[in-house]
Order: structure tokens, then sequence, then C-alpha cells
């Protein structure tokens, strides 16, 4: 019963979505029939069917509905509630739902704007248009290859053998479920982190729906991307949180030591998110100088590809990876997809782009917009190599059926200096004026920061961190916060003697009079922040392993760990072995580890637990390896201000709540705001 | 103060704090980095998925991981113990493709990519008869 209706909820939100592209195009077509009235009852649905579906899902999950095969094969009676919450997402087909369900409320969130405008609303209705075709084929896909309501038609003593797919023929149901993937149960995160991902990843349909509609309008401006920057950096900002949940993910559960392996399935997700950023960037030049107008066709194009290649690359199995735990025919599936985008989107942008074209060239590359330049180069070409890394040792497996490797040190090695270039750039851009900017005029508002990240340099240096990045990086990231902090310290200032207000209301007048420019700062100050917190880890970590005998003691980095004894325990959900470790620090003990593996009823595999002592100054990490009667050998990390690296990470992605919730100040003119950009 | 003293004070803490980077940089311990876990790093671990040598628990890696130390403790380099490993399990095992062969493209891609894109913002410059300030 709850398969039918979860079923049927799909197909409902299918032709809802049909309903959607057909009424939207006419509206595009026709001004007169670009009427909301027209619009509301397809959105409706399509958000009626999604919500339905998911709730189908979540009631089946909830009452262990095991005549369902999704759920037969990612939950079990013992699941904890949050987690058999979560194994709605957790997998393929419910994956899928969940995206249906983000998009859903998207093209909602868009309706709603269209709704609010007086008049025709002819880019409105196109956008919404190209949102149904993109949804329709998401809950076609639900409807078809990847169907979560298909029922079990032969049962295991755990789990489904054989699905069927019509969800109103005869089932059986087995008598227990085989649980989610224990690397998915072992931690909260995991409930977290896809729906954030998946918020980035389907909001950047919202700037590439807009985008479409303005190509087939030929409505050349700022028109498309005006009203998308919201969605954008909305989207932007989860996939940021995503990404650094992700490494979050990582470093507490999987026990390897890292964040950060450059695994496909990383990279699936900081690709869309590199080109999103340029996207972010260059919007900003074509609004303020009417720049760039097709690049950033061709960018928020990218960006959306990217998501659907993330996807497919995600949820096809193509790459084997820790992530790629489903095979299915929804590999071809996406990739026809992918390939239907591509090709009709840029020829889309190939048909019109004479129209949309900018006319305006640069004068100067010193100049604000050079900086923006080097900013999309070193981003393209960042998002240029991760996309080639990762697809490369596809390709010639495909083509040669030989096998090549490029892993982890082949992306380190060309990251690192692009990296370091963004930071410089993301240094001189705030404070080079627009057009033409003369050499004493920088000079005399860099020599300030610049010595400030020199001085910052030089204690490192004194303090005996001497590795060359690492200074480089401190000295390129605290040049970028010193810029920032210059920036309104000058016009906080100026605004607070113009004004006759104390210094701290100057510099909050200063933020609240341009919001967009300092999220946008706010959000520079939490990369700068995360990358020295980055530059510290890949360089001064240290990582061992250790074999103890219960009562020994060995000294890593300045610990001296000792292992006083083995220990194990059965909690509601898993039976858990585990090392009791001491930790001590100059004869004094810090602390009392139990780094573990934990055994799942429902699987062979058991996953390990590390166990993080974190203090300010960075974090003791171990991780168990192996345990038995008369030793432990244990993985010891020490990874020095590692903090930086989540902070940063999350300044960066909160930083938008400031550029779109901070009200103006009434009454306040844009001239002076603008001016205080240049400041 | 005059400004010109000021002026002469900034350059000289300039001069001093960056003084100090370079001498730093230049003692810099240049990081006497363990031989054994470099090539761990650089070595794929066979029955796992994309992990290093280094970084995975499994007994291969641990086996093999024994073998590179043994290597290395007999005074063998860098390229000896990898084109050890490569005669093995071929070219699929490095992480770190060689600049070479089949990975030649992969290094000379993204500069491919830099090349294109300078040209392209060097081709969208004003000609230098318009930058003349109006």
């Amino acid at each position: 019963m709850t398969a039918t209706i979860g079923y049927l909820a799909i197909l409902f939100a299918a032709l809802s979505s049909l309903a959607l592209t057909v009424q939207g195009f006419r509206g595009m077509r026709n001004p007169a029939r670009a009427t909301v009235a027209k619009l509301q009852w397809p959105v409706y649905g399509l958000v009626g069917g999604a919500v339905l579906a998911m709730i189908a899902l979540e009631v089946g999950i909830l009452n262990d509905d095991f005549s369902i095969a999704y759920i037969a094969n990612n939950s079990a009676t013992t699941t904890p509630f949050i987690f058999k919450v979560a194994s709605a997402w957790a997998a393929l087909e419910g994956s899928i739902v969940l995206w249906g369900l983000v998009l859903a409320v998207f093209v909602y969130t868009v309706y709603r704007g269209v709704a609010r405008r007086s008049g025709p609303d002819l880019l409105g209705s196109g956008a919404l248009a190209v949102m149904g075709i993109v949804s329709l084929y998401f809950f076609v896909l639900m409807a078809t290859v990847s169907n979560p309501f298909s029922i079990c038609a032969q049962p295991a003593s755990i789990g489904c053998l054989e699905a069927g797919h019509w969800p109103w023929a005869d089932s059986l149901a087995a008598l227990e479920g085989r649980g989610p993937n224990p690397l998915l149960q072992n931690h909260i995160l995991m409930a977290v982190h896809p729906p954030m991902l998946y918020v980035g990843y389907v909001g950047m349909t919202v700037p590439f729906a807009f985008a479409m509609a303005a190509l087939m309008l030929g409505a050349s401006g700022t028109e498309w991307l005006l009203r998308t920057r919201t969605w954008t950096l909305i989207a932007w900002s989860f996939l940021t949180a995503g990404i650094v949940l992700g490494g979050l993910w990582s470093y507490e559960v999987l026990g390897w030591g890292g964040y950060w392996a450059w695994d496909p399935v990383e990279n699936a997700s900081f690709m869309p998110w590199l080109i999103a950023t340029a996207f972010l960037h260059s919007s900003v030049v074509q609004a303020r100088r009417g720049m760039l107008q097709a690049w950033n066709f061709v960018l928020v194009i990218a960006t959306f590809a990217l998501t659907i290649l993330g996807t497919f690359l995600t949820r096809s199995g193509v790459i084997t990876s820790v992530h790629s735990f489903t095979q299915s025919p929804i590999g071809p599936a996406l990739l026809w997809f992918l390939m239907v985008v591509l090709v009709a989107s840029f020829g889309l942008f190939a048909a019109r782009a004479h129209l949309v074209a900018s006319s305006p060239r640069l004068d100067s590359l010193a100049s604000r917009e050079g900086a923006f330049l080097l900013n999309n180069l070193l981003l393209t070409v960042f998002a240029f190599v991760v996309l080639t890394g990762t697809l490369y040792p596809m390709f010639v497996e495909a083509f040669s059926g030989a096998q090549v490797g490029v892993g982890r040190p082949f992306f380190d090695r060309l990251a690192i200096p692009l990296a370091f270039g963004l930071l410089l750039a993301m240094g001189l851009g705030p404070i080079t004026p627009y057009r033409s900017a003369r050499p004493d005029i920088v000079w005399q508002r860099i020599r300030n920061p610049l010595r400030v990240a020199l001085g910052a340099a030089a204690l490192a240096v004194v303090l005996g961190y001497r590795t060359p990045w690492l200074l480089a990086f401190i000295l390129a990231a605290v040049f970028v916060i010193s810029v920032i902090a210059r920036n309104l310290f000058v016009n906080a200032r100026t605004m607070a003697t113009k004004r006759q207000m104390s210094f701290p209301a100057g510099a909050l007048r200063v933020m609240r009079n341009d919001p967009g420019y300092w999220g946008g700062q706010i959000s520079h100050l939490g990369v700068a922040v995360l990358a020295i917190g980055i530059a510290f880890s890949a360089n001064l970590s240290v990582a061992t392993d250790i074999t103890l005998t219960p009562g020994s003691t060995e000294s890593v980095a300045g610990f001296d760990i000792t292992y006083v004894s083995s220990f194990t325990r059965q909690e509601s959900t898993r039976f858990v072995s585990g090392a009791l470790v001491e930790v001590a620090k100059n004869g004094k003990v810090v602390s009392n580890l139990e780094p573990r593996l934990n055994q799942y009823p429902t699987s062979t595999q058991s996953v390990a637990t590390p166990e993080v002592d974190a203090s300010w100054n960075g974090d003791l990490y171990l991780s168990l390896k192996s345990i038995d009667a008369r030793q432990v050998t244990l993985g010891v990390f020490w990874f020095p201000f590692i903090w930086l690296v989540w902070v940063g990470g999350f300044v960066a992605a909160a930083a938008v709540v400031w550029s779109r919730l901070v009200k103006k100040p009434s009454g306040e003119r844009l001239t002076e705001t603008r001016a205080s950009r240049d400041g | 103060m005059d400004n010109r003293a000021r002026t002469l004070i900034g350059w000289a803490v300039t001069v001093v704090l960056a003084a100090v980077v370079v001498v730093g940089l230049v003692m810099g311990d240049s990081a006497p980095q363990d031989r054994v876990e470099a090539l761990g790093s650089r070595i794929k671990c066979p029955v796992c998925q994309g992990e290093a040598i280094g970084d995975s628990p499994s007994e291969t890696s641990a086996a093999m991981m024994e073998i590179v130390a043994e290597k290395v403790a007999a005074g063998e380099t860098d390229a000896q113990i990898i084109s050890y490993f490569t005669a093995r399990y071929g070219d699929g095992i490095l992480l770190d493709p060689p600049f070479a062969g089949r990975t030649l493209l992969v290094w000379l891609l993204p500069v491919v990519a830099v090349a294109g894109g300078i040209g392209m913002i060097l081709s969208r410059r004003r000609p230098p008869v318009n930058t003349a300030r109006t």
C-alpha cells in the first residue's frame, strides 16, 4: 500500500513536471499566456508529489516495511531512529527521491518569485519550463530504472534478493532488513552531509534554468544574473558546507587519518564548486562593468553539467572508490542526460551567443577586472585539472584497456600552486581599483597589509616553522586577511568621522551599506583561515603506526601513548571492541582515548572509529588498526591547528547569510556604497 | 616625526621582516622527508579502492610497505623501487603518473589550458591605442 502510494506520487510529480514545462514554454512564447494561474497547478502538483513520495518512503522505513526492496536492503528493525530517517537518502534510489524533493522546493521558490511580479514574466516562465524538464527527467528516472518503491519479489533471510518493479504486484516481505551500510550508520554527519550537498547541487539548476531562458529569449543584460543571485549564493553556500562536512565525516569516521584524499567522489563535488565560485566572481564583473556576458553563460552551463557529472560519477559505480557503493542501470541514464544537457545547452548558447555577447573590453590587466580574470583563469584551470585527473584513468582504460593511476600526488602537485595563486588574487583584488590601477595607489594600499603578512611569516619562522610552502601560504593568507581588515578600517574611520559616530558603529554601518560585498569579504576571510589550516596539516602532520602490548608506552609527536587494556562491549546496534589508551604530555595525563572497531550484525566488515583529543594547537588522532589478545596496532596522527580547516570552511559557507539577510540602512545612497568598495 | 622619516622606518620594517622570512627559508629544515613514507604515498594499494599503500590499513599494503622499507634500507633509488612495483603490477599501481608515455597527456593538458586561458584574456584587452585616458 505504502509502495503504491509512493509510486503514484512519483508518477503524479512526473506528470506535473511535464505540465509545468508545457505551460512554462507557452508562457514564454506568448506573454498573454504567461499567467500565474497557468503555472500554479503544475507547481503545486510537483511539490505535492515530491513531498508525498518522500513521506511514503519514510513511513515505509519507520514501519519496517520490508516488502519494499529498497527498505529491506537499506534499513533494519534494529537501526536507530535517526539513521532510519537518514537511510531514506543513504542509497541510490532514495537519494534520487531526495534530489526530486529538493528540486521541487526550488521550483516552488522560483514560482513564488514569478508570482510576485506584476505583468507577464517571460524569463521566469521560461526558467520554470527548463526546471520542469530537469524535474521530469528525475521523476521519470524514479519511475523506471531507479524505482525506490520496487517490491521485494524474493526475500532472503536478511534483505531482499530480487526486486519486482511494479509496487502493486504480489510481494514477499523479508523478515529482517539488511540495514544501512556500516560506514554510513557510524556517524551522525552522514544524515546531514548528503542533504546539504544536494541542496548545493540542485540549487545550481536555478541559475542554469534562467540562463537557458535568457538564451531562448535572446535577452542580453543582467536580469537573469541578478534575479538568480540569491539562489546561486544559497546553493554555493550549501555546496561549500557539504564539502567541508564531507571532509569532517571522512576525518571522524574513516580513520585513515585525513580529510581530503582527492577521491573521485570528493572531486565530483569539488569541480562544480570551483566553477560555481568562478561564476560568482565573474557575474560581479558583468553586473559592474558589463563584461564577460557570454563567459557567464559558459560557466553556469558548466556548473550545472558538472553537478550531473558528479551524480553520474558517484552513483554509477564507474569509478571504484569508498563512496561508490552501488551499481545500477542508472549509470547510462545519467550519462545520456549529461550528453543531452551539454549538447542542448551549448548548442543553444552557440546559436544565441551573438545576441548576448558583450562589447566592453578590458582597459588594463592591472585592474579589479584583471584580478577577477586571474581568479576565473585559476579557478577554471583548477577545475580542469581535477576533471582531467579524475576522468583520465577511465578514458585510458576505456580506449586502450591499460590501467593508469592518477592520484593524490598528481592533484597535490598542481593544486598547491593554483591555490597559492588564488590567494594572491584574493588579496590583490579588493585593493585594486576598477578600470585601471595606478601603481602608487596600489602600493599605498598594500604596504601595511604586506607588512602584517611579512610579520606573521617572520613570527612563524621565529617559532620554528620553516617549510617553504607553509610560509608561503601563511604570507598569502595573512595578506588576504589584513587587506580585508585594512579596507574595513579605512572605510569605517571615514564613515565615523563623517557621521559623528563611534568607530565600531561606523564599521557596522560600512558593512551594512554593502552586504553583498562584505559577505564576500567574510567568505574570503574564511577561505584564508581554511588555507592556513590546510597548509599546517599538509606540511606538519605526523603520521605513524605503533604496536603496543598492554602497559607499554611509546612517544609520538611529544605525546606518551600508553596502551592500558582492551575492552569489548555490546551496544544496541553493534559490537564494539576497542583499546583503552592513556595519553600523557610532559609526564601529565592529558586524556584517555578509546579508538574502536565497530562490528554491525548485518555486515561482515568492521568499521574503525578513531578517537581524537582536540586542543587549541592541534588534534591527537588515534585509530585502531588491529587488536588481538597480545597487542594492539594504532595509527597515531598529530594534526596541528586542524580546527582552522573546519572553522574557516564554515565561515566561508555561512558568510552568505550576511550578504543576503542583512538589510541596507534606509536612505543610503548607492553611489556612496559603491565608493566604499574602492576605498 | 615628518613624513620622510616615517616612510624610511616603514621601509626598514618591511626589509627586516622580509629578511627574517628569507633567512628562515634558506636555513629552513628542508624536511628530511621519510623516503619510505614518500614512496608509500605514490604507490596504490592494489586491493583497495584508490588508497595509497601508506594510508591503507590492509595487509597487502603493510606487506608492500615492508618491501619499500627493505629496499630503501638496501640503498635502492626511488626510481628503482618504483620500477620494481610497476614491473609487477603495471603502471596502474602508481598514484603519481609519470611524465611520459600514456600519462604524458594528463600533465600536458593543464599546461594547454593555462596557455589557452591566458591567450583568451590577452585577446580581450583593448588595443593599446585606446588605453590612453580620456
